[in-house]
């Protein structure tokens, strides 16, 4: 069980979790989001093997936004009613402030930690693969797509190839900082222009093999729903339907 | 016999040319032909190609007139990639060939092309892996392999088809000799078996035997006396050291020296690593060990990452050299001055990374396979240019699968073996140990052979 | 509407989508920070950021749908990648797109000079800014802080991505990589005439 929600069909998978964030935006008290972000949390400890200490790096960025989000709204917010009950220097912290910045936070949190376990255990090309195949997207673009996205680490390399060119050639590196700045752009065309060219083989290879963009009739990888795809299902549902009736069981 | 493929007249030219590059050609193929066609570098052959499998005229704006007919119908009634099923085609450049990440992807994207059903895929990647010898490549990624192995890996994509029709653009450009030899070997048997119409691109019909039975001649090559084995210039100090090299995961450590004005040349088994030695030596790969002098001249294998510019001319001009048009003009590239880097042929760019790198000035120059889609008269410029260097004290390491280049030019061998360097000879000793030369894929030069014949 | 595309222009459509899907993203995050800190006008001035891909690949491809489904596409990459909003921003993506491709489909796909590629910023900044006003919730704000809002918007739509997206095709186009694309063939066209 514990690859569970890696081997989940992923276009099942991202329905889900769209059908999890569309409720979570009705809700807006601090309880529902709290609650699903740990029912979350739990379903990703249970049922996934991540690197954790990758998952918390990219959570930084978000816990940040919320973090950001929850002061301004404290500052900035335009209801200022209820009872006060904290108060720092000038700033008198009303409850209903405290509600709407929690409730504002804790909604980032939840959908960033949903948008992570996705991006966390799905691999991009199965994801293509089973869009292709059960939510019949177009063969031209999921291929495309796929192409253009195996070409990111190449264009990571190719940016690294274009520095060095520039060295072996015997381009006088930039000194100061705003000739640096510029300079990038004097790599970033090349890269794109490489990409550019990439893109144009990668297409000729295509039609060289045969590709003429009509839907297939059977798949080398086939991507299935199984039971575990129910499982899995019923399990994020669980925590959608407990963290959004929290009314009933907390208090 | 039914004709296959059959130009009428036709007359084809790039959207920006004045010229056209194909002027009233005629020609017809028959079914179970093997025909080479061959010319000077930059005549089209390429061009042609694309004309055959339907990427052109209609992916790069060309303009084409007369009638171009595949298997009877005009080309034009195809729609893009309907005819490749039918006219596979191995391209010439084995980075810019690929579209999936492993060999197995690849494979199994272009049986999903024919609708194949799940099983019978299985079996014939099995089977084509099997026949072509690279059933340990089956998972391997595409990126991450040699070229002269992409460019095998090319061919059995181009055959999982089973087409009717293959076009092979230099196939055998970036293999070792005895892997080439036995390609050909192969292609042989797999052609009286299967009646496969073969048509392809070649500078050099040495190692093909008599495999073709007709020899299409676009333009005129010019005649060219054959290399002389040239004398050496190789002087006292040593200009270069590499010091216990190694790069992870697949070199090991290396060293060598090489002296003022001597020419060694890299050889070595397809995958042995010699690409990735030359991009350690030039510090672009991260490696341990020390490298003397740091500031190189390096031709990559594919040179297109090098270009910085927007023509030939200032390509070539960039390092600051003077003589520049007496350069484009020995390596033929003076008719191309003013075009895009990006937009000559596949020959042509090669020659422009190693003009720009024979003007830079530098004292040490390595080379990724330079002879590789050169014809004839190049290559003869281009021993000419490196034997005049290397005299005025200029140091050559350069990587070559051409044995009768490497017989005439070089000094010294580095062989090179599973990423292990089994060591510096002078050149002689290789050429006269049979055993070192078949440990390395390497055969016999002809050079060599006409000589002894000479003295018994 | 992908009859007519050649496969080529697909893919070179998509992979600009994922890398400016990669960008947008970076530029969320930072804007998402920058945000916390000055409130949501923050975004305001470089929002034209997030209409580039679609200006750039119309002006490269020049085919009906050129903009609204590269900018979708980017918008997918973005949630694929994780970020903070959500799959809505799949729907902002398409909302995009559409006030760009509607600039493009209103000179019939025949006009792509700068003002057109200006136009077509305004057009994605209008439409976003509609969808923001009603599910964004912009309502609560002041009329005045909302124009000021609008107008920054509109500002950054003609100027990042309209002048900023035409500047790097047209970068692209000197490298002489773009050979077989629209916008090579109106050029020459162009110098023509
Ligand atoms: N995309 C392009 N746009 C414009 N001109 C081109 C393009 N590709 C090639 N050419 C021109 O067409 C000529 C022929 O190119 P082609 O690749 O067909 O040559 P080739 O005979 O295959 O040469 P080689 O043996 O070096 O591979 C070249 O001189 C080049 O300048
Ligand atoms: N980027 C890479 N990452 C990991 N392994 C690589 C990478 N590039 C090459 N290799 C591996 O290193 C080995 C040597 O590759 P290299 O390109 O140096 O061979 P080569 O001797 O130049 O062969 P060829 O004659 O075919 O060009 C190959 O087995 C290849 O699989
Ligand atoms: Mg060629
Ligand atoms: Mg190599």
């Amino acid at each position: 069980m514990k690859h569970a929600l890696h081997k989940m069909n992923p276009s099942l998978k991202f329905l889900l979790l769209t059908v999890c964030m569309i409720t979570m935006a009705f809700f807006f008290d601090p309880w529902t989001p709290l609650l699903f972000c740990i029912g979350i949390l739990v379903l990703q400890i249970l049922f996934s093997r991540i690197n954790w200490k990758k998952w918390l790096l990219f959570m930084i960025p978000f816990f940040v936004t919320a973090f950001g989000y929850f002061w301004s709204t404290i500052v900035f917010a335009e209801d200022q009613s209820g009872p006060v009950i904290w108060s720092f220097w000038v700033l008198n912290v009303t409850e209903t402030q405290l509600h709407y910045a929690l409730s504002l936070s804790f909604r980032i949190l939840a959908f960033s930690s949903l948008s992570l376990l996705f991006a966390f255990t799905t691999n991009p090309n199965t994801f293509i693969m089973s869009l292709m195949q059960q939510l019949k997207l177009s063969p031209k673009i999921a291929y495309g797509v796929m192409v253009g996205y195996q070409f990111l680490p190449v264009l990571k390399d190719e940016f690294i190839h274009i520095q060095q060119a520039h060295r072996l050639r015997g381009a006088t590196p930039e000194k100061n900082a705003l000739q640096r700045l510029l300079g990038v752009r004097r790599i970033l065309i090349p890269m794109l222009a490489g990409a550019v060219r990439k893109a144009e083989s990668a297409a000729f290879a295509m039609e060289a093999r045969g590709f003429t963009g009509e839907r297939r009739t059977s798949y080398f990888q086939v991507i299935t729903v199984s039971k575990i795809d129910g499982v899995c299902a019923a399990l994020f549902l669980i925590v959608l339907l407990l963290s959004c009736t929290n009314r009933l069981w907390i208090s | 016999m039914p004709n296959v493929i059959c130009f009428n007249n036709v007359t084809f030219s790039y959207p920006d040319e004045e010229q056209p590059i194909l002027k009233n050609l005629s020609l017809s193929i028959r079914r179970g032909e093997r025909v080479v066609i061959t010319g000077p570098s930059g005549c089209g052959k390429t061009t042609l190609l694309y004309l055959c499998n339907r990427l052109f005229p209609d992916n790069c704006d060309g303009i084409l007139t007369g009638s171009l007919e595949l298997f009877g119908k005009d080309s034009f009634s195809y729609i893009p990639g309907e005819i490749n099923h039918r006219i596979a085609t191995v391209f010439q450049d084995p980075d810019a060939q690929f579209c999936m990440q492993t060999v197995e992807e690849e494979l199994a994207f272009t049986l999903e092309n024919l609708h194949l059903p799940r099983e019978e895929m299985e079996i014939r990647i099995f089977e084509v892996l099997h026949l072509t010898g690279l059933s340990e490549f089956r998972h391997a990624i595409i990126q991450k392999l040699s070229g002269g192995q992409k460019q095998r890996i090319a061919t059995a994509c181009a055959l999982i088809m089973e087409p009717e029709v293959l076009l092979l653009d230099e196939p055998i450009a970036h293999l070792d000799p005895y892997t080439a030899k036995k390609y050909v070997e192969w292609l042989d048997q797999l052609q009286i078996k299967r009646k496969i119409t073969i048509i392809a691109i070649e500078h050099r019909l040495d190692l093909w035997g008599d495999f073709f039975e007709r020899n299409i001649q676009l333009n005129k090559t010019e005649d060219t006396t054959p290399l002389q084995k040239r004398n050496t210039s190789i002087q006292e100090n040593a200009s270069f050291l590499a010091n216990s090299i190694s790069a992870k995961p697949f070199l090991q450590e290396v060293s060598f020296t090489l002296n003022r004005g001597e020419i060694t040349v890299l050889a070595g088994p397809n995958g042995s690593g010699k690409s990735t030695l030359l991009k350690a030596l030039c510090q672009l790969i991260p490696l341990n060990g020390t490298v003397q002098p740091e500031r190189l001249g390096y031709v990559p294998q594919s040179p297109d990452f090098l270009f910085l510019t927007k023509s030939v001319h200032e390509e070539v001009a960039f390092g600051g050299g003077n003589d520049v048009d007496k350069m484009l003009t020995r390596l033929k590239l003076i008719t191309i001055a003013d075009d895009h880097p990006f937009a000559v042929s596949h020959g042509q760019k090669r020659r422009v990374a190693i003009a720009a790198m024979l003007s830079d000035g530098r004292d040490v120059i390595v080379m990724d396979e330079p002879t590789s889609g050169q014809d004839a008269a190049a290559l003869s410029e281009l021993f000419q240019l490196i034997d005049e260097r290397s005299r005025a004290g200029t140091t050559f390491l350069i990587v070559t699968h051409d044995m009768e280049f490497a017989y005439c030019i070089a000094d010294s061998i580095l062989l090179l073996n599973n990423g292990r360097l089994t060591g510096k000879f002078p050149a002689a000793d290789v050429w006269r140990n049979e055993n070192l030369q078949l440990d390395h894929h390497l055969l016999p030069p002809k050079g060599l052979m006409s000589r002894e014949a000479c003295f018994t | 509407m992908l009859k007519s595309w050649k496969l080529k222009e697909i893919v070179l459509m998509s992979l600009f989508s994922v890398v400016f899907g990669i960008v947008y993203l970076l530029f969320l995050h930072a804007g998402n920070i920058w945000a916390g800190f000055i409130g949501p006008i923050a975004y305001e001035w470089i929002f034209g950021i997030w209409f580039i891909v679609s200006i750039i690949c119309m002006y490269i491809i020049r085919k009906p749908g050129a903009a609204v489904i590269s900018e979708t596409i980017a918008a997918t990459i973005e949630v694929l990648l994780g970020n903070a909003i959500g799959p809505r921003l799949i729907l902002t993506g398409l909302i995009q797109g559409l006030g760009a491709e509607a600039v493009f489909a209103a000179t019939r796909y025949k006009r792509f000079d700068l003002w057109v590629l200006m136009l077509a910023g305004v057009g994605s900044a209008v439409f976003s800014f509609v969808y923001g006003y009603f599910l964004g919730g912009f309502a609560v704000y002041s009329t005045g802080y909302v124009a000021l809002m609008l107008g920054l918007r509109i500002l950054s739509g003609a100027l990042i991505a309209g002048v900023g997206g035409k500047a790097l095709s047209d970068g692209l186009l000197a490298t002489g990589s773009l050979r077989g694309y629209a916008i090579s063939r109106s050029k020459k066209g162009e110098s023509h005439a």
